[in-house]
This record gives C-alpha cells, sequence and structure tokens, in this order.
C-alpha cells in the first residue's frame, strides 16, 4: 500500500529534519521548553514556502467584547496555515516538538561541541555493600572461597608430585643408593625427599637392588611418566587442603558519592541592559543550565539580579528584571558567597558561577573587589559573558580586566557574546574551561 | 456523483491523499495521514466524509457515521459537487477535469521514473520537494495551459526569428539576396545584450521553470538542460497546482454553500428525523464550532447574509414603492410584526401533506407533474413533501427573513441603506398598500443572487463584497498584530474595514506574498531574479532564502529575491516601549542573492525595489494613538 511508504518516508524525514542544536540554541525558541525538559521544534511542518512574517503579518480572531489592547495569547489559527486541502480547524499553527530531557541535551551537546565534562562526585551520601570481591584469611565458613582452596591445593598438588615408579626403578641400579638416587632425582627437578626415597629403599627386596646394571640402561627401558599424564591416568586420590590456602570472601564498600552541582547565574539588570543584551543573556544561560541539569545528578540554581546591589530572583523573572541603577558587579558575588557559603559548601557541591552583563561596571570595583571575590570563591568554573551587541563600549572594560588578571588560571572562561551566532562559541568556551 | 462508503483507515488515507485514492508516493501524504490520525485519536475529530472535484465526483463517507450523520453529508457533499461544477474558477482548469485518471496517471509516472535504475529514487523524491515548494506561485487566476514545446521557450527569448519569416514572405531569390542579405539578417538579430524575458512580470514561476529551467551539474560545474523526466515532473505537478487552486480559492464559500443546503434540508425539510436531530445538531455543533476563523462557519454566515440582503432588498423595494412611503418615513411608516405577518407563506406550502387536494397545479409554486403522482400514490408525500413543490415554492417555503433567528434582519435595516435602494428608483407610487406591494414579492430573489454569486466569485471577491459592518458586527470580529510595546499579540481594531483588510490578507493569492519572475537574464548573466510585490506585510526571511535555495535546484544558475523589509531602530523599540508606544519601522529594500553556495542578502537602493512597493495599501490596523 503506498500510503505505509508514504508514512515511513515521512518518519525518516521529520527524523532528519530536527532542528540542528546550535541552531537551535542560537535562534530556536528557548520558551518552549523548561527546565526537565527541551523542546526542540522540528521541522516537518511542512516544505518552506513565501510566506509572510508572522508577527507583521497579525490576524483576525472572534470573540465577544474584545478592545483594542487586550492581549490575545497565541495567534490563533487562520485560514491559508498549512494545507488547505484538509479539513478545517484540524491545523493550529502548532510546531511540532522534538523532547529531550536535559540528559539527552547534554549529550547531545557533547557530541556537537566535543566537550567531555566529567562531573565529579562530591558529598558522599552513602555507603553500600558492593559485590563480594575483597577476600581476607579468616571468616564464617559460608563464605569460604572452596574454588580458591582447591586451585591452590591442586597446584600444591602437582608441584609436590612426581612419578614414584621411576624413581624407585633408579634404586634398583645395581650400586646406588638413597643418596645417590637423591642427587639424581634433584638433577632432574623431581620434587622428591630424602625422607621418601630412604622409605622406598628400605621397601625393595634384596634382590631387586641390582635390577639394572646402570642408571642408562633403567633410563633406556623405563620411561618416565609426566605428571598431568599420570593423573588423567590414574586419577587424584588426595587434594592436599592446607589451611593456609583457605581465603573468605567479603563484601567491597562503595562510597556512592552524589554529582550535585549548584550554578549560581548572575545578571546586570541595570538600565544599559536593554532588550537585546537581554535575549544574548537568556541564549547563553539557559543552554548552559540544561547542560549542567543533563550532566549533574542533582542541579540547583541560584539567580542573582544586581544593579548597584544585588538580590535573588526566581528564574521566571530572572531573565526579564529591569531595573535602573548604576553597576556594581561586587555586589552580586558578595551575596553568591554567601550564599554558596551557607548553603552550599565546596566540599559536598560542585559550584559553577556564571556571570552576565556589558561589561559596566563602577570605576575599581572590578580591580578592588569583584577579582579578589572570584578568587575567594572556590568553584569548578568561574564565567562571565560580556552581551555587547554593539560591539564595545567605552569604559565597560569588566570583562577584559577579569580575563587579563585570570590569564593563566584554569578555571576562569570570559565569553563576549556580540550576536545570537557567537553563543555556541560562548558556551564551548566556558563549558570546554573547567579546571579538572 | 458516486458514493463510496469507507472504513476509519481508508478515510484517513483518503484524507491524505487530498481525496482521492491513488497519488504519487511522497512523504508528505504520510504526514498528513499522521496528523488526521492523531486528529482523530487525541481531538476526537473525526472526518466524516470527503468528497473530490471530479465529473462525476465521488464522495466517501465514513461508515461509523450514524444515519443521521449520513443524511446530512449526503446533503453536504450533494452542495459540493454542485459548487464544483458551476464555480467559474474551476472551469480554467478544464472543463471536465478527469481527476482521479490524471492523478492515478501522475502516479504511475512518477512510480516509474521512481524505480528506474538509472534515476536515484532520492533524486526524484528531492526534485518533487523543491517543486512542492512553489506550488503556490502559479498564475491562479489564468487558464492552465501546458508548457509543451521548445519553440515556446524560444520565442520568447528572441521573438520571431526573422529569416522564418522571409521564408513565409514568398520572396524572390534575386530580391532575398540583394536586399535581405546575411548582413541584414544578422543586423536583424538581437545582439544579443540585455535581452530582458519575460515582458511582463511573470507570477507563473512553475510555469517560467518550466520553461527556461536548468539544473546545475556538479561535475560539469555549469547549468545544463534538465532531464526529460524532470521537466516531465515539472509540467506534471505544475498541473496538479492548477488542478487544486481553485478548491483552495473558494474554501469559504464552498464550505458554506454545502452547510447552507445541508442544513437547509436537514432542518428546514427534516431529513434528520425527530429522533435523529439532536444528534444532527450535535453533529452541526462539532463542525461549526471548531475554533479560529473556521471556514465553514465564515462561508455559511456570508451566504446567508446575503440571502437575506437580497431578500430584504426585494422587500423594501416592494416597500419603497407604496404610495406614501419613502426611506424618510420607512421606519416610522412601516411595522415590521405586520410585514413579517403578510410574508407568511400560506399553510398549504408548509403543511403540504395536509392540503395534498387542495393544491392548485396551476400554481407557479406548484410541480404539477409531482403533484399528479403525489395523488396517485407514486410519490410519498408525507416523506418527501418538497417533491410536488417547484423552485419557487420552495423559496417561498424556505424563506429565510422568516426564519427565527432572522426576524429582526428586515428590521434593522439602516437609513443609509433605504436611501441608497431609493434613489435608483422610480414608479415610487405604483402600490396602494402594503399587502398589494407584499403581493408582489418574488421569494426566489435572494437564491438566484446566491447561485450567481456561486458561479463568478472566489473567497476574495465574495469576502470584499459582502463582509459587512453588520456581518462583523454581529460575529464579534477582531483584529490583532503583534505590538513591539507588550512583545505579543494584541486586539488592534474591531471596525469592519479593519477587520475586512485582514481577512482579505488572508485570502488574497491564498494568504501568501506575491512573486513574480522579474527577469531571467538579471545583469545580463542568465540569472533569475525574483520579485516580492510588496503590500506593506513583509516576508518571512528565513523560509523565503530556504525557497530560494530550491529555486536554484530548478533554474541551476544563480537566484535572486528582491523585496523589501521593515527594521526598526533598537532604540525606538526602546523608547516606544518605554512610553508603550510602537515604534516606526523603515522600510528598507533588499535583494537576498544565492550562487548554490552561499546566501548573501543585501541592502538595495530604495530605487530598485519602488516599483514593488504598493502606496495605496495598509494592512496595519494599529490604533493611530498607538504609533509613537
Amino acid at each position: 500500500m503506498g500510503l505505509k511508504d508514504d508514512l515511513e518516508r515521512y518518519r525518516e524525514v521529520g527524523e532528519e529534519r530536527r532542528q540542528d542544536l546550535a541552531e537551535f540554541i542560537q535562534y530556536g525558541d528557548l520558551g518552549q521548553s523548561r527546565g526537565d525538559e527541551v523542546r526542540i521544534p522540528i521541522k516537518i511542518i511542512d516544505l518552506p514556502s513565501f510566506e509572510y512574517d508572522q508577527r507583521d503579518k497579525g490576524g483576525v480572531g472572534q470573540g465577544e467584547g474584545a478592545q483594542p489592547g487586550d492581549p490575545v495569547g497565541q495567534p490563533q489559527p487562520q485560514p491559508g496555515d498549512g494545507d488547505e486541502d484538509g479539513e478545517p480547524g484540524e491545523k493550529g499553527g502548532e510546531h511540532e516538538y522534538y523532547e529531550m530531557d536535559p540528559e539527552e541535551f547534554a549529550q547531545e551537546l557533547d557530541e556537537q561541541l566535543g566537550l567531555d565534562l566529567e562531573p565529579k562526585g562530591k558529598k558522599v551520601i552513602e555507603e553500600m555493600e558492593g559485590d563480594y570481591t575483597d577476600i581476607t584469611r579468616t571468616g564464617p565458613s559460608s563464605t569460604l572461597d572452596f574454588e580458591r582452596l582447591f586451585k591452590q591445593g591442586l597446584k600444591r598438588k602437582l608441584a609436590m608430585d612426581f612419578d614414584e615408579e621411576y624413581v624407585r626403578e633408579a634404586l634398583k641400579v645395581d650400586g646406588w643408593g638413597p643418596a645417590t638416587v637423591f642427587e639424581w632425582a634433584r638433577e632432574k627437578h623431581m620434587p622428591v625427599s630424602k625422607a621418601w626415597i630412604d622409605d622406598a629403599y628400605d621397601e625393595l627386596d634384596a634382590d631387586e637392588k641390582a635390577t639394572w646394571d646402570s642408571i642408562e640402561e633403567m633410563e633406556a627401558n623405563v620411561e618416565m611418566v609426566d605428571t598431568p599424564t599420570r593423573i588423567r591416568r590414574d586419577g587424584i586420590e588426595q587434594i592436599p587442603f592446607r589451611r593456609e590456602d583457605e581465603r573468605y570472601r567479603y563484601p567491597e564498600i562503595i562510597e556512592e558519592r552524589e554529582k550535585n552541582v549548584v550554578v549560581v547565574n548572575i545578571r546586570d539588570v541595570s538600565g544599559s541592559m536593554r532588550q537585546k543584551k537581554r535575549e544574548l543573556v537568556e541564549r547563553t544561560f539557559t543552554p548552559l543550565d540544561w547542560y549542567l541539569t543533563g550532566k549533574y545528578d542533582n542541579a540547583e540554581f541560584v539567580y542573582i539580579a544586581h544593579d548597584a546591589d544585588a538580590w535573588e530572583v526566581d528564574r521566571e523573572e530572572f531573565f526579564g528584571i529591569r531595573s535602573g541603577g548604576g553597576t556594581r558587579i561586587s555586589s552580586a558575588y558578595e551575596l553568591a558567597a554567601q550564599k554558596l557559603e551557607e548553603e552550599y559548601p565546596w566540599s559536598e557541591w560542585n559550584r559553577y558561577v556564571f556571570a552576565a552583563g556589558d561589561s559596566e561596571n563602577s570605576s575599581n570595583d572590578t580591580e578592588e573587589r569583584v577579582i579578589p571575590l572570584m578568587e575567594q570563591i572556590p568553584a569548578n568554573l568561574h564565567a562571565y559573558v560580556e552581551t555587547q551587541p554593539s560591539g564595545n563600549a567605552i569604559n565597560a572594560t569588566h570583562a577584559e580586566e577579569v580575563e587579563r588578571n585570570f590569564r593563566d588560571t584554569e578555571n576562569v572562561a570570559v565569553a563576549y557574546v556580540t550576536s545570537p551566532e557567537d553563543v555556541i562559541d560562548a558556551i564551548y568556551e566556558i563549558l570546554s574551561t573547567e579546571d579538572q | 456523483m458516486n458514493y463510496w462508503i469507507v472504513d476509519y483507515d481508508e478515510m484517513n488515507e483518503l484524507i491524505a491523499y487530498g481525496g482521492f485514492q491513488n497519488r504519487y508516493p511522497h512523504w508528505r501524504w504520510g504526514m498528513q495521514y499522521d496528523r488526521q490520525q492523531k486528529q482523530g485519536q487525541f481531538l476526537g475529530g473525526k472526518a466524516f466524509e470527503i468528497v473530490n472535484n471530479d465529473d462525476p465526483a465521488h464522495a466517501f463517507l465514513q461508515e461509523s457515521n450514524t444515519l443521521a450523520d449520513q443524511k446530512a453529508v449526503i446533503t453536504h457533499v450533494e452542495a459540493h459537487a454542485d459548487f464544483f461544477a458551476n464555480n467559474e474558477w474551476f472551469g480554467l482548469f478544464a472543463e471536465n477535469p478527469d481527476a482521479a485518471g490524471m492523478l492515478a496517471r501522475h502516479g504511475e509516472t512518477i512510480r516509474e521514473y521512481m524505480q528506474d535504475p538509472d534515476i536515484a529514487r532520492e533524486d526524484v523524491e528531492q526534485f518533487i520537494d523543491h517543486v512542492l515548494c512553489l506550488e503556490d506561485n502559479i498564475d491562479q487566476h489564468k487558464p492552465y495551459s501546458p508548457v509543451q514545446t521548445v519553440e515556446e521557450r524560444l520565442e520568447e527569448i528572441e521573438g520571431v526569428d526573422p529569416a522564418e519569416q522571409l521564408e513565409n514572405l514568398d520572396l524572390s531569390e534575386e530580391v532575398r539576396r540583394q536586399v535581405f542579405d546575411e548582413e541584414w539578417l544578422e543586423a536583424q538579430a538581437p545582439d544579443g545584450d540585455n535581452v530582458t524575458f519575460p515582458a511582463e512580470p511573470e507570477k507563473d514561476v512553475l510555469g517560467f521553470l518550466r520553461k527556461h529551467g536548468k539544473r546545475y551539474d556538479e561535475e560539469a560545474e555549469r547549468a545544463v538542460e534538465m532531464t526529460d523526466w524532470q521537466t516531465d515532473l515539472l509540467e506534471l505537478l505544475r498541473r496538479e497546482a492548477y488542478y487544486f487552486a481553485p478548491q483552495k480559492m473558494t474554501k469559504v464559500m464552498n464550505e458554506g454553500w454545502a452547510a447552507y443546503w445541508e442544513s437547509l434540508m436537514m432542518t428546514g425539510e427534516r431529513f434528520a428525523g425527530d429522533d435523529e436531530f439532536v444528534l444532527y445538531a450535535d453533529h452541526m455543533a462539532q463542525v461549526l464550532g471548531s475554533p479560529g476563523l473556521n471556514p465553514y462557519k465564515l462561508g455559511l454566515e456570508l451566504w446567508e447574509y446575503v440571502e437575506n440582503t437580497e431578500n430584504r432588498r426585494e422587500v423594501v423595494e416592494r416597500l419603497l414603492r407604496v404610495d406614501g412611503i419613502s426611506w424618510r418615513n420607512f421606519t416610522d411608516v412601516v411595522d415590521f410584526r405586520e410585514i413579517q405577518d403578510l410574508l407568511e407563506p400560506p399553510e398549504w406550502l408548509t403543511d403540504v401533506v395536509g392540503h395534498l387536494e387542495a393544491l392548485d397545479p396551476d400554481d407557479p409554486r406548484v410541480d404539477a407533474e409531482a403533484l399528479a403522482a403525489a395523488r396517485a400514490g407514486d410519490v410519498d408525500v408525507e416523506m418527501y413533501p418538497w417533491k410536488v413543490l417547484s423552485y419557487e415554492g420552495m423559496a417561498q417555503r424556505h424563506y429565510s427573513l422568516l426564519r427565527p433567528q432572522f426576524r429582526g434582519f428586515l428590521s434593522r435595516i439602516g437609513k443609509s441603506e433605504l436611501e441608497r435602494v431609493s434613489r435608483y428608483m422610480f414608479d415610487d407610487a405604483r402600490y396602494d398598500s402594503i399587502e398589494a406591494a407584499l403581493a408582489d414579492v418574488d421569494y426566489t430573489r435572494g437564491w438566484e443572487r446566491m447561485r450567481e454569486i456561486r458561479e463568478s466569485h472566489n473567497d476574495v471577491t465574495f469576502l470584499d463584497e459582502f463582509l459587512t459592518q453588520e456581518f462583523v458586527d454581529d460575529n464579534d470580529y477582531f483584529t490583532y498584530e503583534y505590538t513591539h510595546a507588550s512583545g505579543d499579540y494584541r486586539v488592534t481594531s474591531t471596525d469592519h474595514e479593519d477587520v475586512k483588510k485582514k481577512l482579505m490578507l488572508q485570502f488574497t493569492n491564498f494568504g501568501k506574498p506575491t512573486i513574480v519572475v522579474e527577469d531571467g537574464n538579471y545583469r545580463n548573466r542568465n540569472e533569475l531574479l525574483l520579485a516580492h510585490q510588496y503590500n506593506g506585510v513583509m516576508l518571512n526571511m528565513s523560509k523565503a532564502t530556504d525557497v530560494l535555495k530550491r529555486v536554484f535546484e530548478l533554474w541551476g544558475r544563480p537566484v535572486n529575491l528582491l523585496t523589501i523589509v521593515k527594521e526598526f531602530d533598537d532604540h525606538d523599540v526602546e523608547v516606544a516601549r518605554r512610553r508603550d508606544r510602537e515604534p516606526e519601522p523603515r522600510e528598507v529594500g533588499k535583494r537576498i542573492e544565492y550562487d548554490g553556495s552561499e546566501v548573501v542578502i543585501r541592502d538595495v537602493d530604495w530605487t530598485e525595489v519602488e516599483h514593488l512597493a504598493a502606496t495605496d495599501i495598509d494592512y496595519s490596523t494599529k490604533p493611530d494613538e498607538w504609533l509613537a
């Protein structure tokens, strides 16, 4: 049936058309996603065609009592949206999404950017018994490693074993006594004791003691049988188990360390941070949040907004806030330091401190306050993202100062974002910097 | 009309295939099928029927429909078939489309190409994708004619060959050699420089590409002629685009038309039995109640509006001819309740069964033949009372102004309309009384008008002509636009002119921007220049760029698109936002260029795009006081 093929082909084509991750981060609609679920638009809505710009086009709706200025929410489905051949009302303007969880997102980003950030376990949350792989010389008999005991015994047996018949024949050589045979056997590396030879010699009948004229004659007539052949032929009567071979198994103790991460997002919300700058911050920070959420078992986020003062906010507000006032970046680091100290001890938490702004700061604040604070706050990574769409502004030197000061430090990254194109590079710069 | 009963899966397939059983292999049908299925699964929306435009038309009804549904659906699809057959726009493709046969043959052809070992299946599939991106870029207002010959192309590029014309003049060899020698001929040939074609901007972009398109040969690193299968495919898909265009152009009218007649027969003629009526009402609510701008609802309302205004006009014209009634005193003198009573049809028209013996075979409202058959017991009048009535009889039986929901319509007539009607009226004292005037009312006038409109209009002209202030107010329509101050969509206007403007934008040219071929020898380098005829609403630039890349695949040489975009100064946006005002955009000419490897978007001088900007239309509906 033709349509089954068409359906299959559609699924294949759909897979191929998932929006490229990098493109999504740079230009996509990040707002459709939540913290625990990243929604990547799939470009299977249809083939492209010459269309109007959705925003510029506007539309017509229906509803009682509508007044100019009322919000209408998402644009209502319009005739002409999508394909006209079908039934009405069946297609909204909604996009289709490919949903990935943050783990998948992190994995894909790793692949695309070639990152290999290995999250470190920090806080010990549990000691538990692992496999019974460790061994000791004493223990309850139920944990005795019998297999090992048997093997050791077998080895011992093999090491002690020799061809008794062959040695006995040597004692029958004319003129050879136990001392000569013992010497001879030792030369042949036969693990035979002098006591055994003495006993064997005593047991021989007198007439047997001259069976062979010489050792050469005996060796020519009697063949020595090696140990494996003999065991195969005769079996083992007895395995010499020894107490010293006994081993008892006990379980390995595993320390479960949770991979905890706290991410502090700091953003300058002062008057100079206009819409475009804010968007660039969101575009850079959001994927970082997703990525770290995906990488760690447990991720917590602290959002700090600042102008000349700093205060903590919720994520929902974070990217939208706009205040007046000046800028004092150190205020945010002071708050971050306090917050981290109180709630996220370095011994238990991986820490990432990301700050973003347009590099404007009050005079000497960077050098005298921010840099010392950054040095004092232990973290896997400190990053500063400068969002400056128009290139450089006068006196906006925070990023440069930080970069200069920490040139030789492993765990400080500075990235410059002037447009959405730079976002991927900035993310790479930040995530590939971590002090390992 | 042929009827088919199909099961759920078959129905979904038919819908995916646009109402036909056999189409060419393509993933897009799979996508539509998937959507249709999900629609049914999650939204409870099931398709009752699908009907296609063919001769005869084929209607497919879903097996699971209740009997009430089936009746409704049949009345609905009959009206569609009537519309297909009588609307002139459908005639542009062909008088007898032989659609099922054509589409099946297309499917066969494409399947063969895909199976041809010399042609890669992916190549065929990709080529189809390229062409489909341009399926709306045809000249849907012109009749379809296939592009066939090589000469057609040459003619357009070079004009007529003078040597060939000389042959036709039948001159003596001597004259020819002396006057029209080689040198002369050479001088006549176009000098190769600045050959610009087409002479007029060409809206049929697909047709143009069919005539002059090439393909880029990777190995040869230049444009070469398209292969036979490519030209074949291009024409075939173009033909399908032309075939389906009238359906897209008349969606609102056609659905409204079908909903109108369905409702008339189901409710007005009680096709739905007493026990089925609730089911039917439910069905109707489901169809008309789907959210957004629903073509069934919009269409039905407009048709009813057409019918009511025409009928009202008839009544008003009669009344204004009554001695003593003028447009000035009309509302004072006329008692609308009385009029309403006078317009009531005679009892025998509403209750045919009860008056079968009293019916007059000579009354034009009675179908004499059917009446005789009914009296003889050959027609079951209980079941089909309408069978004994003529068209005139039916018109009066279902007179719109008497339907409960339209009872106030007559009295709502405005002074200005009254004045307009009376302005061209002479003979304004023909009747002595209101009774005499109303006795002459032509009850078919509403239906007649509807039939005329159904023949010649499309959605654009339909809306343009009949969407009135009254209609917009009655239906609570409003416009909305994106506002920069709030960063979301806001209601901008409830004024009918604005609503109409926005609606027209959505229906004109399939709701898409108009793109034309301006030059097939752009910069004298055989580049293609497309132009966006800017009407104040800008293009979706990223999609336009994507399409342009597809066009390159069909042109084989660099392609360009001229357009106008709106740009906002960052600072202006900020200032406007703070004042809660809308920033003023700056219109800038742009040219998107694609040479097969790189997209470049350049600002161009305003003089280059000035001719594209339409200054007499403005689709913006933002209140003036919002503007910064």
